[in-house]
């Protein structure tokens, strides 16, 4: 009773205080009746929870996306974290009934989960890029990172990461075992340049980022490391200013991250508007084949249920 | 990432004044339904905290074993938050299936909970021992036995270090709630995750402004609390001393940290 | 790096083989946690100083002071890594955020223990000290100060051990110490099967730099007061 009292105090104080000028902006269509009370009604989607991360709510493939090509409104966001173990675990046990996972993630097969297709192409593709900084991208430097990329599969990514995440082993030992299977041979090719390659903290951006130095060091070039960096608005500043020097993006995420509201979802349009939006300091390299793309996945019992198959499906009236 | 001052100042009121972020969407939960969350977080775990805080620190401080209470709120002190609510998760989390979000609320309070034992017991065992001497001894000439001393003369003379140590305890836990939100509950944490990973910065200090000011008005309520049961008599002993240096307005409880950490002393 | 163990064991217990198999980066992530652990509350110490003698000394200093650094140590230390950059227009990635936000944190702990140790020197004591010829300043540094020590140590001993626990937050946010080990397990632990190794190592090598500091703050504090120790004896 108490604890709904201070509460009641606190809710009345913080209202008070700020209540005087207020703006309202949900007569703009954003407030609260909308989501329920619209189209979306009756639909599959309208009674599942989704979970993922928090900007897939304001990200133009995320939410927004969903409701323009497909008419998917959800009955409810909750914020997980950026495909991660508690993303991962939230579906697994319940607490949402859909997630943003992306597509190499070994939990995916280890628990049946369902990929629901994507026929309208919301999600952009992600293919590995290589970023690196204009003024360190010697030629020496782009023929070693090209032979990865050559090299790197779809199906080549998911083996990094389950040997990462499912058989728990070190990155740069990932990192090895790649490069003897598949050789980057170029000693000396890129001696003389000096670089710091960076990751993302999650491990299939860690194992990659090991790639590229081994590769590089094996190449000649002087490298450290600055892995498990937090996440993208954390690094980009870093890799514009040259902090950074190389990193393992996905291309359809740094260009939503560079110009919010990108649209384009093809390889080839990505990677025309990512050249453009970059900034002058940085170039991307020819993307991998390879592509770990976010995806809407459901638990086996859920896509049964409601009879799953595409995103679409979660318009349908349920 | 424009950040110049007084525009960012603007767009954090903007952002606070918005209707439509207080009630929420239909989709995501605002303000209100956050705070009313990151308070029962808090509440629930300052409650346990002090059911086991008060009388373990009463104990101590009766039967003069402080040494142990130190070591005790100090080892519980050392424990890494961040790394504790890790463990517990990933521990509790599996068991629980369904809508239920349990598998997280009970780590997080855990954790909170633990977090707030160490000021209680060390403003508690610091209030008992110190009871004036004279006091003590007076009760005891009364003829007034352990149990009676402890809770007649004891604890009445000890509640201001008491209240002191709830209170410092209730401001740490509101800062270190947000931690829930690394997990996924709610709490006012969310608007500063969620503003950090939308790189929307209004929303973000927002969040860090509304944690701010609920520390301060839980803070003058316990103030107000503090005032209403403290005996005027043991209150009035300390204001004279307070007095001395600090004028009138110097209230014995802006003490509260050094008593917190007089409770520790060596 | 070992990597040849052809099973990798998930068991709470198997932490010690896991420091060993990762002993350089770890005993890296503990030496950084370490120093972002100790100089910040040097500092805070250096700045609390001055301010906790001003708000001891002149009474209405007091309340405006306290209010505010009571207010600092409210905001969450997530909230205060992530704006100190742009406040300071520093690199978001920059090294110093986390040193800074936690000097922040230490002095406004430090000030009112600063101030309430000053002021727990008995007027008697003063008058005597004044009236064997003390200036003022003399007075501060040689009697003030050193009757302050115990409270101003037990002040210490919670910045520090906290300190070590807010650390550990920041890197869960990319900064490297020890708090990498509890998201790296985190992220391994993959939502169904946990695993503890890293999480346990954290924690207990969080838990041995907490409580060794402490040791060295009682140590310096008993140092600092030998009349203390000869009362007792």
């Amino acid at each position: 009773m108490i604890k709904r009292t201070i509460s009641i105090v606190a809710v009345a104080g913080l209202g008070l205080g700020l209540a005087a000028c207020g703006k309202d902006s949900s007569k703009t269509g954003t407030g609260s009746g909308s989501a329920s009370g619209s189209a979306a009604a009756g639909t599959i989607a309208s009674k599942l929870i989704m979970g993922g991360p928090a900007e897939f709510q304001t990200r133009a493939d995320g939410l927004p996306g969903l409701k323009k090509n497909y008419g998917v409104a959800f009955g409810k966001y909750t914020v997980t974290d950026t495909g991660g173990p508690v993303t991962i675990g939230a579906l697994k046990n319940g607490q949402v009934d859909a997630a943003d996972i992306f597509t190499t993630d070994p939990s995916i097969k280890a628990n049946n989960f369902v990929v629901l297709t994507d026929p309208k192409h919301n999600f952009a593709a992600q293919n590995i890029v290589p970023l690196v900084s204009k003024s360190k991208a010697t030629p020496g430097v782009q023929a070693v990172l090209n032979a990865i990329s050559a090299s790197l599969s779809t199906a080549a990514l998911r083996d990094l990461v389950t040997q990462a995440v499912t058989d728990k082993k070190d990155p740069d030992a990932v990192a090895k075992s790649f490069l003897s299977a598949h050789p980057v041979n170029m000693s000396g090719k890129a001696s003389g340049a000096s670089l710091t390659v960076g990751s993302a903290n999650f491990p299939e951006n860690v194992v990659l980022a090991e790639i590229y130095a081994e590769a590089l060091k094996s190449a000649g070039a002087k490298v450290s490391t600055k892995l498990n960096i937090g996440s993208r608005e954390k690094y980009f500043p870093a890799l514009k200013s040259g902090s950074i020097n190389v990193f393992p993006e996905y291309n359809g995420a740094v260009l939503s991250y560079l110009q919010q509201g990108a649209t384009e979802a093809s390889t080839a349009a990505v990677d025309t508007a990512l050249a453009k939006a970059l900034p002058s300091s940085i170039v991307a390299l020819k993307p991998a084949e390879a592509q770990d793309s976010d995806a809407i996945v459901v638990t086996k019992a859920t896509a049964d249920k409601y009879k799953l198959v595409s995103i679409a499906d979660l318009a349908k009236k349920g | 990432m424009a950040t110049g001052g007084p525009r960012m100042i603007g767009n954090v009121i903007t952002w606070l004044n918005d209707p439509s972020h207080w009630r929420g969407t239909g989709t995501t939960d605002g303000i209100v339904t956050q705070l009313e969350r990151h308070i029962s977080y808090v509440g629930i775990a300052l409650l346990i905290a002090m059911l086991i805080a008060v009388p373990l620190g009463l104990l101590i401080g009766h039967t003069g074993r402080g040494g142990s209470a130190v070591s005790l709120a100090n080892a519980i002190r050392s424990i890494p938050s961040i790394g504790l609510l890790i463990l517990l998760v990933v521990i509790i989390s599996p068991h629980f299936h369904g809508r239920t979000q349990a598998g997280f609320i009970i780590p997080t309070e855990i954790v909170l909970m633990l977090l707030a034992v160490p000021p209680i017991l060390a403003g508690t065992y610091a209030g008992v021992e110190n009871v004036d001497p004279a006091v003590r001894d007076a009760a005891y000439g009364m003829g007034m036995k352990g149990g009676q001393v402890l809770l007649k003369v004891e604890l009445p003379n000890s509640l201001p270090l008491v209240i002191s140590g709830v209170r410092s305890a209730a401001l740490q836990l509101i800062a270190t709630a947000t931690i829930a939100s690394f997990v996924p509950l709610g709490g006012l944490g969310r608007f500063i995750y969620d503003g950090l990973a939308q790189r929307d910065f209004p929303q973000m200090i927002g969040g860090g402004v509304l944690v701010a000011l609920l520390a301060l008005l839980v803070d003058l309520l316990l103030a107000a609390i503090q005032r209403i049961l403290v005996s005027p008599g043991v209150s009035g002993r300390f204001s004279k001393r307070a007095d001395r240096r600090r004028g009138a307005a110097g209230e014995a409880d802006s003490r509260v940290a050094a008593v917190d950490e007089a409770g520790v002393t060596v | 790096m070992s990597g040849f163990a052809n099973e990798v064991s998930s068991s709470p217990l198997s932490f010690w083989s896991y420091f060993m198999d990762h002993r350089s980066a770890d005993l890296q992530l503990l030496w950084s946690h370490t120093w972002l652990s100790v100089v910040p509350v040097v500092l805070g110490l250096v700045i609390a100083l001055p301010l906790g003698w001003l708000s001891n000394r002149f009474s209405w200093s007091y309340p405006p002071i306290m209010t505010v650094s009571g207010l600092l140590y409210t905001i969450p230390s997530i909230a205060l890594f992530v704006l100190i950059p742009p406040l300071l227009h520093l690199d978001q990635l920059s090294e110093l955020q986390v040193p800074i936000a936690l000097t922040v944190y230490s002095v406004a702990l430090l000030v009112r223990v600063v101030a309430d140790g000053l002021g727990s020197v008995s007027e008697d004591t003063r008058q005597a000290a004044t009236a064997i010829g003390f200036t003022p300043l003399a007075r501060l540094l040689k009697v003030d100060l050193p009757i302050a020590v115990p409270v101003i140590t037990a002040g210490l001993r919670v910045a520090v051990v906290s300190n070590v626990s807010i650390v550990a937050i920041a890197g869960t946010i990319g900064f490297q110490n020890l708090g990498n080990l509890f998201t790296t397990g985190y992220q391994l632990s993959s939502g169904t099967s946990p695993y503890y190794p890293p999480i346990v190592l954290g924690l207990v090598l969080c838990v041995i730099l907490a409580l060794a500091l402490d040791a060295l703050v009682i140590l310096a504090g008993r140092g600092l007061t030998p009349w203390r120790r000869a009362a007792r004896g």
